[in-house]
This record gives structure tokens, sequence and C-alpha cells, in this order.
């Protein structure tokens, strides 16, 4: 685009600064830096056009020159242009140094690799020090606020890259000391107290001494190249830093800097020329010097914060917000070293006579209100970060503090918040006379409060502020009946007069602990229901009801509703309605309700409200009271919406369906037991959280088992050891298998749960059953007869069964015990094992040889075999 | 320190938007600290569209309050200073420091130089102080002489230049914008001594300086056996001296007549150099005794250019000057009231005027008044359904005065008569309007002979005092009124 006039370019800027982000996206954005840096330099442009052009530069670079290469190039371009500037006056040079100073630190190229910034900083320090550079580069008239300029300058850059002038803290002294034509006190004051403050928060970081840097005075600009180790650590350190206060205490590790006997000296030299002309700073920027020099000097050792004590008279005398401010800074910094217990007391005084004086804005007052509740005591009681009074602040000293109905709503809950803490103390001590106790005017606000919000047609403020001013006694004063009661008392009788207000009521009801929140909604449940069901208030009544609803009064609730169904004629307070039958059935009411749902059903001319109480009607009579709260609980997907049946069938879908869940029951099969006529498994079962109404369902594949019942348990908690569950198998087959188990159950929450628990193994052992018990003698020839049974249609084989150290007797009668027929230990045992449904395995077991336990086994069902064999392999490698 | 932006909105109810942004300025600088101090708490600063709606819906100056709204509502959402989270873009921008007067909202955000979150406490934010200094130096620029609307204009055109000089970077210099446009004045004058910053120049001209008192007495009298009527004086010194120059030291004592009242709560310009304790220590905290330090009060410093507020004060005199009641009742459709007033034999009897407002808030327009007083004469506005009594120059010689009468109303129609959330029922107040010239109500003077002044050249002072009331409210003894705490205790 081509040069522009100062009209083009006027509407040009004010189109950008309508909004930004859409002039930049608009093509005519794209050109926007490039031409602003080229038009710096027309000559046809007016120098407040071009100041103006400046102006937008200092706001936005990051949107002109988005990228590290384009704001290098701007800060180049800008100090071409500052270059190329006739010697003469001009109102360019300030703009144009803060602009190139904002691209660079903007664009993220401040560094020693940044030819402009190369080019920038030593002629900041060589126009801030006022020497010859300064005279060369503009008209004497303009050094003066350019020296001024280019200390901001270097104050703005060292901010954003601390450490930068670590090595100009000599240099920076000198030059606030000089005598004669002498540069401005203020920027070079500032300059050297941040400077100062990063060189010891980076030194002490680093654990390095102070290295004379206070004292090196050789300046750096002109020839010798930057310094820029101090920053490179600095660099680091731009981090969240916390301020001066005592919550941060640890954090400063400013202790960890030990400056030798001289270096102290010179520290305390350099912050006592700081503050010995602070007098000369405007009070604003004498604050920002007291908060440096606070950060500076705390925690370090060595450096008394006496130096403060001659400015705090001078500094407590002020309404100044920002001095007082900075004065409460150094008292959390230095607490009692530098303000003894009549200097805390003076200062509290100040800040409470400051908190109310009345030729203070309002917002001063609030702010020192809240100053005065967040004090830094030398000695806190409370815990740290609570608001509360401060030890010293006594109720005497608080009368003119307190809240009446004329003051401003903001001022009104600051001061009643205090008011609130004077109450909580005042019970703890006794009682003293009735109408001037705290307590009685808190009383007697509340129920002003009270009456303004009743106002019919008055502006809803008012209305918020009751509520508000409600909350916070309820908050502060949770355990007072004294104070409450009255307070419910109140509220129900707003609530008669100006039934609109119900959305606060139920917002603040949402809001309140029980203290006030439970007898608050017995009054209003009374409230409502004591009243013919009609009227203008109608839909505020059942907005108030379906909040207040429970099992309590639960005829009168019905009532009510009956005689209010005849004048919800329209869908809105027909949902209202429902809304409340909806509470009721959550809160478990019963027989009252099953007739006025059937009565809606049918009377309610919405189809849709009818629709809904028949639902209602239907869950009502057929799912049990916890299943009915869970089903009509507030959806976790859709918290609020206007109608109730959005919400509903988020709800219904939960509840009513069966949920897929990970399981929280484990089950393990216990100890078989071996006795009866069929094979019965063992199985113990853990649960993770209360489980009630649980079924397990097994199933085993190929239908090798006759198929299975399922198991219920009414209930499970965790930790309470449950009784075995018995499971009798009936195998088809003898062989052991995987049960595939599905758990059902329904959770404390009330929904029903649906869980695939992992298979669990059926083994061959499991299925062993034992021969009837015969009389002594006649075992030998039962066990001769069993054996000789098996051929020639079963099979016999022989094995040798490995044995562990325990040896043949640790064997049986750990795994065999209930089946052996003949022992002889223990040389030999014979074993008789049942095996459904009509198998027998039958086995001989020999003095043990030296690779193990000769076995002759013999079985009716060939088809065994296989799992004999593992059986017994298995029980070698088991003892 | 430093601020991220700072805006300037009109408030213009009834307009779709509710304001317009007058003035905004961002600190990319600042912002960039901000990102990395605020870390993962860090919300930037909004376009100023998007800013201006959500901030005027937090301070409620939308016009959209029919409904309750829960984020504008909720009892739990409570501001105790003007210090305010806004919701911007889905996220909460805080600290924005607001307020509002003469229908600006002034707005700047202070730079918090750690994590948001946990918030940290106001108290430990330094830049939240600075930024009211600089929302309150720009509201005295606005508003430092008559008010006109061309004018507010031009002054509003000024602040980018003189933001430019007094806060560069977001970190403010000096909250006197005055001073800073004086400054770029002055900038041609070099220096031989240390200038102090809040001084743009030195004066040349014949030497005089200019003191006047003003004080302010407030009242609220109820008439009632159970609670105790409260009356205070606020007084502010206000100085210019023109003195030639760079650090001129002058003194000035203000003293009281022997019955005269003792000042307390003692506020002093920051360019006070030294104070005595007892002037610190006096205090309207502490119960009265004859011990208290009742002067001279003795206030060296070194003055600005400008015109400027030397000190504050306060004092509780004796009796209040006019002492009064006001007596109404609702008799069938028309109300009865009666009012008495007297000037206490003290008081300077010379006003330059005297009025008794009475409002009627909540009815309709006046129909019908009649009446009787004693002394001066009754207007009445009856669409405002006020009564405003011109009590005139003087009280007359018994130095007591009375109205008596009957008002009817018309038909209450909401738009035209006036609301008030206090005035309710029999609830009412009548308010004194009145200036006396050449007064303090303390007694307090400024001596000329008593005016130090180390300078070159024997400089003309002159002094001035008036006392002016403000709100000087006598109510209703015939029903409830608002009380404060003070009054409860007899």
């Amino acid at each position: 685009m081509g040069l522009l006039s100062r009209e083009a370019w006027a509407q040009r800027l004010g189109a950008f600064r309508a909004s930004p982000s859409a002039y930049m996206a608009a093509p005519e954005g794209e050109d926007l830096g490039r031409d602003l840096l080229s038009d710096l330099r027309s000559e046809k442009l007016s120098e407040q056009t071009k100041v103006s052009m400046l102006a937008l530069s200092l706001e936005y670079p990051a949107q002109l020159w988005p990228d590290a290469p384009a704001a290098e190039a701007a800060a180049t371009s800008l100090l071409d242009t500052l270059a190329l500037l006739p010697p003469r006056p001009s109102a360019l040079r300030r703009p144009l140094l803060l602009a190139a100073t904002t691209a660079l630190v903007t664009g993220g190229v401040l560094g020693p690799t940044s030819g402009a910034s190369l080019r920038l900083l030593p002629l900041l320090l060589g126009l801030a020090s006022g020497g010859d550079l300064g005279r060369r580069f503009g008209p004497s008239s303009d050094q003066r606020p350019l020296q001024a300029t280019a200390c901001e300058c270097l104050r703005e850059l060292e901010s954003c890259k601390p450490g930068l002038l670590g090595g100009c803290l000599g240099l920076l002294r000198g030059l606030l000391g000089q005598e004669g034509p002498v540069a401005p006190v203020q920027p070079l004051s500032l300059l050297l107290a941040l400077a100062l403050r990063n060189t010891l928060v980076i030194q002490a970081r680093a654990r390095a001494s102070l290295q004379g840097l206070l004292t090196v005075r050789a300046p750096p600009p002109g020839g010798g190249p930057w310094n820029w180790t101090l920053a490179q650590e600095g660099e680091a350190h731009l981090q969240p830093q916390a301020p001066s206060w005592p919550a941060a205490e640890e954090e400063c590790g400013l202790s960890a800097l030990e400056p030798s006997p001289e270096e102290a000296r010179e520290l305390r030299a350099a912050v006592a020329q700081l503050l010995d002309t602070s007098y000369l700073l405007t009070p604003v920027a004498q604050a920002q010097l007291l908060w440096l020099l606070g950060w500076a000097l705390r925690g370090l050792r060595g450096q008394p914060p006496v130096l403060f004590k001659p400015q705090l008279v001078r500094l407590l005398g002020t309404a100044q917000l920002a001095l007082l401010h900075a004065v409460l800074a150094l008292k959390a910094a230095f607490g009692e070293a530098l303000f003894t217990a009549q200097d805390e007391a003076l200062l509290l005084r100040r800040l409470t006579l400051a908190a109310q004086h009345p030729a203070l804005p309002l917002p001063a007052h609030l702010f020192y209100l809240h100053c005065l509740l967040s004090f830094p005591e030398n000695c806190p009681l409370g815990p740290a970060g609570e608001e509360a009074a401060p030890l010293l602040l006594e109720p005497q000293l608080c009368r003119g503090l307190l809240p009446n109905l004329l003051h401003d709503p903001m001022a009104l809950l600051a001061r009643l918040h205090l008011l609130c803490l004077l109450c909580a103390e005042d019970e703890q001590k006794e009682e003293k006379g009735q109408a001037q106790s705290p307590c009685h005017y808190l009383q007697e606000l509340l129920a002003g409060l009270q009456q303004r919000a009743a106002l019919t047609g008055g502006p809803r403020a008012l209305a918020t502020l009751c509520f508000q001013a409600s909350y916070l006694v309820a908050l502060c004063l949770a355990g007072h009946h004294t104070v409450l009661a009255p307070l419910t008392h109140g509220l129900a009788q707003l609530y008669r007069a100006r039934p609109a207000l119900a959305p606060h009521f139920v917002d603040l009801l949402d809001r309140v602990a029980p203290e006030l929140g439970e007898p608050l909604r017995v009054v209003l449940r009374q409230e409502v229901v004591s009243r013919p069901g009609g009227g203008e208030a109608l839909r505020w009544h059942l907005q108030m009801l379906a909040k207040v609803a429970d099992r309590d009064a639960q005829s009168a609730t019905l009532g009510f509703l009956q005689a209010a169904a005849a004048h919800c004629t329209d869908w809105g307070l027909q949902q209202a309605l429902l809304r409340v039958c909806r509470a009721l059935l959550r809160a478990g009411v019963g027989g009252g309700l099953a007739d006025l749902l059937q009565a809606l059903a049918r009377q309610l001319e919405d189809p849709d409200g009818r629709d809904h109480a028949r639902l209602y009607y239907v869950l009502l009579s057929h799912l049990s009271g916890p299943k009915l709260g869970v089903a009509l609980g507030p959806s976790l997907a859709a918290p609020a919406l206007t109608s109730s049946l959005v919400a509903e069938n988020q709800g219904f879908a939960t509840a009513l369906m069966v949920q897929e869940a990970p399981a929280p029951i484990r089950l393990s099969v216990g100890r078989q037991r071996a006795e009866g006529p069929v094979p019965v498994l063992q199985l113990q079962v853990e649960v993770l959280e209360p489980v009630y109404s649980l079924e397990l369902r097994f199933r085993v594949e190929g239908q090798l088992y006759a198929p299975l019942g399922a198991v219920h348990v009414p209930c499970l908690c965790p930790g309470r050891p449950a009784r075995p569950l018995l499971l009798p198998l009936q195998p088809r087959r003898p062989a052991p298998a995987q049960l595939d188990i599905r758990a059902l159950y329904t959770k404390s929450t009330g929904l029903t749960c649906y869980t695939h628990l992992p298979p669990l193994p059926v083994k061959f052992a499991d299925l062993f059953l034992p021969f009837p018990k015969l009389p002594e003698g006649a075992r030998l020839g039962f066990f001769e007869e069993l054996w000789d049974s098996c051929l020639p249609k079963g099979t016999e084989s022989r094995l040798c069964c490995p044995l562990g150290p325990q040896g043949l007797e640790a064997l049986v009668s750990r795994h065999l015990e209930p089946f052996v027929v003949v022992a002889r230990p223990p040389t030999s045992y014979h074993i008789a094992i049942r095996l459904p449904p009509d198998s027998k395995l039958l086995l001989r077991l020999e003095a043990a040889q030296a690779d193990g336990v000769p076995v002759v086994l013999r079985a009716d069902d060939w088809a065994v075999l296989p799992h004999v064999g593992d059986y017994l392999r298995g029980l070698s490698a088991a003892v | 320190m430093a601020q991220r932006a700072v805006w300037l909105i009109s408030h213009e109810p009834g307009t779709p938007l509710g304001g317009t942004v007058r003035f905004s300025r961002r600190y990319p600088t600042v912002e960039k600290r901000a990102k990395v101090f605020n870390g993962t708490s860090y919300v930037p600063i909004p376009e100023d569209g998007p800013f201006l709606k959500s901030l005027l819906f937090e301070l409620r100056l939308l016009d959209e309050d029919r409904d309750f709204t829960e984020s504008r509502d909720s009892c739990s959402r409570i501001n105790k200073t003007s210090v305010y989270g806004l919701k911007v873009g889905g996220e909460e921008l805080w600290p924005v420091v607001a307020f509002l007067k003469n229908g600006i909202v002034y707005a700047c955000v202070p730079l918090v130089e750690q994590t948001l979150s946990p918030r940290p406490a106001l108290i430990s934010i330094s830049a939240v102080s600075q930024g009211f200094e600089l929302l309150f130096g720009i509201q005295d620029f606005l508003y430092s002489s008559q008010r006109i609307d061309t004018e507010l204009n031009t002054k509003l055109s000024q602040l980018p230049d003189l933001l430019l000089q007094a806060c560069p970077f977001g970190t403010l210099l000096d909250a006197n914008l005055q001073n800073s446009l004086d400054s770029i004045s002055f900038a041609s004058v070099t220096h031989p001594q240390k200038q102090p910053a809040w001084k743009a120049g030195t004066y040349k001209g014949k030497p005089q300086v200019s003191i006047s008192i003003t004080e302010k007495v407030k009242s609220m009298q109820y008439d009632k056996q159970d609670i105790a009527d409260t009356w205070q004086v606020v007084g502010t010194v206000t100085c210019k001296c023109d003195l030639e120059g760079i650090m001129p030291n002058v003194t000035i004592s203000l003293s009281l007549p022997t019955n005269g009242s003792p000042l307390q709560d003692i506020l002093v310009h920051p360019c006070v150099t030294s104070l005595d304790s007892a002037i610190l220590t006096s205090s309207s905290l502490d119960a009265m005794d004859d011990s208290a330090f009742s002067g001279p009060y003795k206030f060296p410093f070194t003055p600005p250019l400008e015109s400027f507020n030397l000190c504050y004060y306060t004092s509780q005199v004796p009796v209040p000057p006019i002492l009064g009641f006001y007596q109404m009742k609702e008799e069938e459709v028309q109300l009865k009231i009666t009012v008495n007033l007297k000037l206490h034999e003290s008081v300077k009897n010379n006003f330059e005027f005297c009025e008794a407002h009475i409002p009627f808030y909540n009815r309709g327009p006046i129909t019908h008044v009649e009446y009787k007083v004693s002394f001066g004469q009754l207007e009445v506005f009856r669409e405002k359904s006020l009564l405003i009594w011109i009590i005139g120059q003087k009280f007359p010689k018994s130095m007591e005065i009375s109205l008596s009468g009957t008002v009817t109303f018309g038909a209450k129609s909401h738009e035209k008569q006036p609301f008030d959330h206090i005035c309710i029922g029999g609830t009412a107040y009548l308010k004194l309007h009145f200036r006396i010239l050449d007064y303090t109500l303390t007694g307090c003077y400024a001596d000329q002979h008593s005016v130090q002044v180390f300078a070159s050249g024997k400089p003309k002072i002159s002094t001035h005092r008036k006392l002016i009331s403000s709100d000087y409210y006598i109510w209703n003894s015939k029903a409830p009124a608002p009380v404060t705490y003070g009054s409860l205790l007899l």
C-alpha cells in the first residue's frame, strides 16, 4: 500500500482499534505493520499522526509484528528512524524509544544475538547517564525528558529480563549521587532500586556474592560489550515470584546471600541514598520504591530495616492509598523488626481511620477495610490467608466501621463481614447490654434489609443484597442460634411479602450450610402450604415447594398441590407442579401422592403433563424407594433444564437401565469339601464397595456340566467376611472346566449394574467324591472288588509320581485323605475316588523309591486318564 | 506494580450496549510478564467489546436485571471491594479494579506477579493500590474543573498523550496527570538542583499563598428517646502556593479559639515533610476528653505548583448548628407534617443560603398543599413530590422557625415520581442545605501571621473559610428511621 494521508491513517488506526483481531484477519491487516514503519519516515505526515501511529505500536506490537524476526526488524527500523530525525526538537524521540523497547520485549528478541538490542541498550544507557551521547543525539531541550525516558525504557527491560542492568549498579548509584546539573531523580531511583532488587535475588539464588557490583562504576556503553551474564541467570527466574508477603517467607531465599561487611555497608549506603531522596518522588513512585526495597532487603542478613523508620511517620500521616499500602508491605516484610507493638497499634488505628474517613472515596474505604481484615499482625493467631479482625482491633475502634442501611451495597457487605466477626467474638465473651450488643444491631440491620427487599417493584439489586447479607451471616455465624433464628424468621416473612423472590430463596438454600438451611426449609414450606393454591404467586410457590418439600408435613403439602392443580392451566405451571411431585417422589412420599398423581394423570389439560403424571405414578408403584430416588435424582448429564422431561429422561436412562460397569467384586474358589452326592464348589466372594441384590450367573463351555443355577446374595459389604457361596456342580463328564461368570447387582446409589467377571477354573480334583465309609474289615475286599470291576471295560496305567521332600504320607494326607480306603502307612495306600456322574478312579500308591512313588491306577473310563496324569503331576509339584 | 490495561467507559443506560469505551490502553510488555508470572492461571486481556459487556454486567449496569441470573444475583457472589473477576470467554479475568463515578466507569487490570490460583489476597498485590491511584488520578484530571461535556471530551482526547508521560509502560510514574501535562510545557527548563518529580517546573511571578478551609457538616437527627442524634464536621484545607524557587518551604499553622473543637483524624498531603505525633494520634476513634490536643496544628511542607489539599480533618463539635424535628403522619388521604428548626446561638447567623428540602418518595404527585410557615417561604414542586422551604440568609431573632401543613397526593405513576428504598411507609426525612461564608464550625482558622514561608520575597497571604451542609438529615420522628451503630450508644 502506498503512502497514506493523515486522514487515511486516522481511519485505519480507528478501524484497527475497534477490533484488532477482526482487522488483522482481514486483508488490509497484512501490511499494517510494514506500512506503519515506512510511513513513520514520511515527511508528509505530521508528528501528531506519527505519534498516534507509534502509540498503536506501543499497544499492539504482537499483532503488528507477530514473530521474532519481524519484531527484530521493526525495532531496527524504529531505531533507524530515530537516527534519521533532524537535530531539532521532536515529539517523536520519546515514543520511538518506547516503541523500540516494546517491540524487542514483546517479540522476545532481547538478547546478545539481537542486533537491535545491541544498538538500543548502549543508546539508552548513554542517554540515561546524560553524557555526550545524549548531546549528540538531539537538541538540548530534549535532553531531560529523553534522559527520563531512557531510564524508563531500561527499567522496563530490566523488569522483563531481570539482571540486565546488574553490571550498571555502580554507574547508576554514581548518577544518582551526582552534584550540579543532575539527572532526574525519580526515574534513576526507580531504575536503581529495581536493578538492585533483581541483582540481590539472582545472586542469592546462584549463591554468589555481590562481587563488587555496587561499586564498579565503569560504564559499558560506547565501547565494551554488554554484560549479559546476570540476565542469563535471571532469565530462568522470571517466574511466578511471591511478593514480600509473609506467606511466601520460605520462597524468598535472600538469606542465602552473605555479603561481606564491605558489601553490606555499600548496600546499606545505596538503600539509604535511595530513601533519603525518596521525598522527591511522586507518591506512587515512593510506594514503588518502598515495595522494591522491602523486597530487596527482606531476609537479607546484616540489613536491619531501621533504614525505613525515618520515612514511616511521614507516610502514616498521608491519606495516599499507594503509600499506606506500601507501609503495610513493609509491615508484612519486616514485622517486629520494624514495627514495635505500639507502632503496630498506631498503624492499625490509621488504617481503621482511613477505612472510614469521610474525605476519602468509597473504593479506598473498601480497600482499607480489606487490608484491615488481612492485616499483617506481628503475632497472628488465626489461620493464615483467612480474613479476620486483628487482635488489636478492639470493638471500640470498629464502631464507625459498622454497616447501616444507607451504605452502598459493597460497603454494607464489607462492613457486615466485620460486624459478623465482632458478633462471633462477642458471643464468646459474656452477654452485655442487649440493646448495644453487636448481635442485636446485626438483627436490626438484617430486618431493615429484609424490609427493603420486600418492596414490590423494587430493584433486584436490593433483594440480592439482602440474600448476600443472609449468606454472609450464615457463613460467619453458623453456630450462633441467637442470630440465625431471627434471620430464619425474617426470611420467612420476606417470602410471605414477596414470593417473587423464590429464585433467591432457592439459591440461598442451595448454598447455605444446614444450620440455616434446615430451619429455613421448614418455615418456607409452612409458609407455602398454608396458602390457598392459586393466584399470581402460584408459580413461585411451586418453585419454592419443589426445593423445600420432603416427607414432613405430607398431607399439608399434598393438600396444597391438590388445590393448586386446578389453577395450573398452562404448560409452565403444570411443569412446576410436576416438579414438586417429582421432589416428593424422590423424598419417598407414598400413599397420598399416588392419589394425586392419578388425579393429575386424568385432570391435567396438557397431554405431556398427563403422560408425565402417569409415568410418575407407574414409577411410584413399581420402584423401590432408593431406586426411585436415583431415577429422579438430578442427572449429571443435564444439570439444569427448564423442562423436567429432558433431565428426567437422562435420569431414567441411567437409573432404569442396567449399566455395564467394572466389577467391584472378586471371586475365588475355596477349599473343596468332598462330601455329599454331588461336587460342590465353595466360592469366596469379596467386594470393594457395598453391593446389594447380587446375582451370580454361571455357564460352562461345551456342556460338560448340567446348566448351573444362579447364586443370590442380598448384601455384601467391603471388609465384612462373607460366608462362602456353594455352587453344586452336575458334571455330564468327569472333566475340569472353565466357569464363565456374570454378575448383576445394585450399587448403594441404586443403579443396577452388570458385569462380566474373570472366569474361574473348576479343577479335576474339585469333582472328586469319596465312596461311602465301610467298616474296617470290609474295606480291602471292597477295594479289590472295585479294582477288578474296572477291567476289561476300563483302563490301567502305571506311572511314577515324583515325590517332594515330605514323603508319601504327607502327600496322601494333604490331598487324598478323604478317599483313602485302605492305608498301611508309610508304605502302601489304596485310594478310591468317585467321579460324577458315574465313573471311578482307583489308585495304589506304594512305598517311595528313588525316582518317586510308583502309582498303579485304574479307571472305568479311559477318557479321564489324561486328567489323572495332569493331576498327579500337579500333586508332586504342589507338595 | 504495573497495570496490564486501563479503560474508561461511559455508562449510557438505555442504549443497546449500555455504554461505550471512551479510552483504552494496553501494556504488552506487562502482558508478557503476566503470562510468565501467572503461568497456567494466565487469562489474556480481552478486546474492548467483550470487556465492556462483561464489566457492565458485573457492575450491574446493564438494564436487564428483571430476572434472577445466578452468575450475577447468587447470594454467594459477594464483592466487598471494587475489585472484580470478569467472565470473559469462559475464563475469569481477575483482578479488575473498577468503579463508577459521574457516569464513567474507570477500570484497570493490575499485574499479579505470581500465580492466580489460589488467588492471592489483594493486600499482597502491589499493583492494586497503584491501579486505584491511576484511576483516581484520571478521575481528578477529568473533573478537576467544572464539568462541561465538551471539556470532558477535550480532556479525554488528551489522555493518550498524558498516559504516555505518566504511565508509559504500565508502571505509574505520577498519578497527578495535570502535573504530567505541565511537565510537557516545562520540558525545556534546565535544572541546576534536584527537582521533585511531583513538581514539573518553577513558578515565576508575585509570591502569594492562599489557604482556604472548607468545613462540611453532616447530621442525622431523629428526635427520639432511644436513638442519639449524630453530627460530624469534615474539614478540608486547600492551598495554592505561588512561590519562586525549586523547593520553597512553607509552614502553615491551623489554630482554634479557646472554645474550639479539636481537630481529629488528620490526613495530610504527601508533600508535608513532618508531623507532630499529637496530630498523628488525635483520633475520633477514642472517647473524647479534655486532654485532646487542641493545636496549633503545624504543617511544614514543600508545595507543589498546583492547588492541593494540604489536609483533611474531622471534628466532633458539641452541638449541631441547626437542631430540628420533623413529624409526618399519614391521615387518611393526606400527610400531616410539622417541622421545627432551631439555629444554635453560637453559630454565625448569616447564611449565603439556607433551605430545607422535604421530599416525598414512593407516592404520586402532590395535588394539594395547605401550610403555614413562621418564616421564609415554601415552594412546591408537584411533579417531583418535593417541598422546598426557603429560609434565606438569616434566622429570626428567636432563632427558631416552624412549618406545618398537610399534603395530598395523586395516583402513583412509576416513571415520574421518585422511588426510594429507604423511605418506605412513614420513614421520611428532610434535608438541610446551607452555606455560611467566612466561618467554620470548629472555629478553625489559619492565622496569616502564623504562616511561615522560607522563600525569596514576602508573599501575600490570603485565607478563606466556609461552612457547608452535607448529608444533613432530619428524620420523621413518627416512624422508624435508618440508624447507625453510633446512634444506639446512648
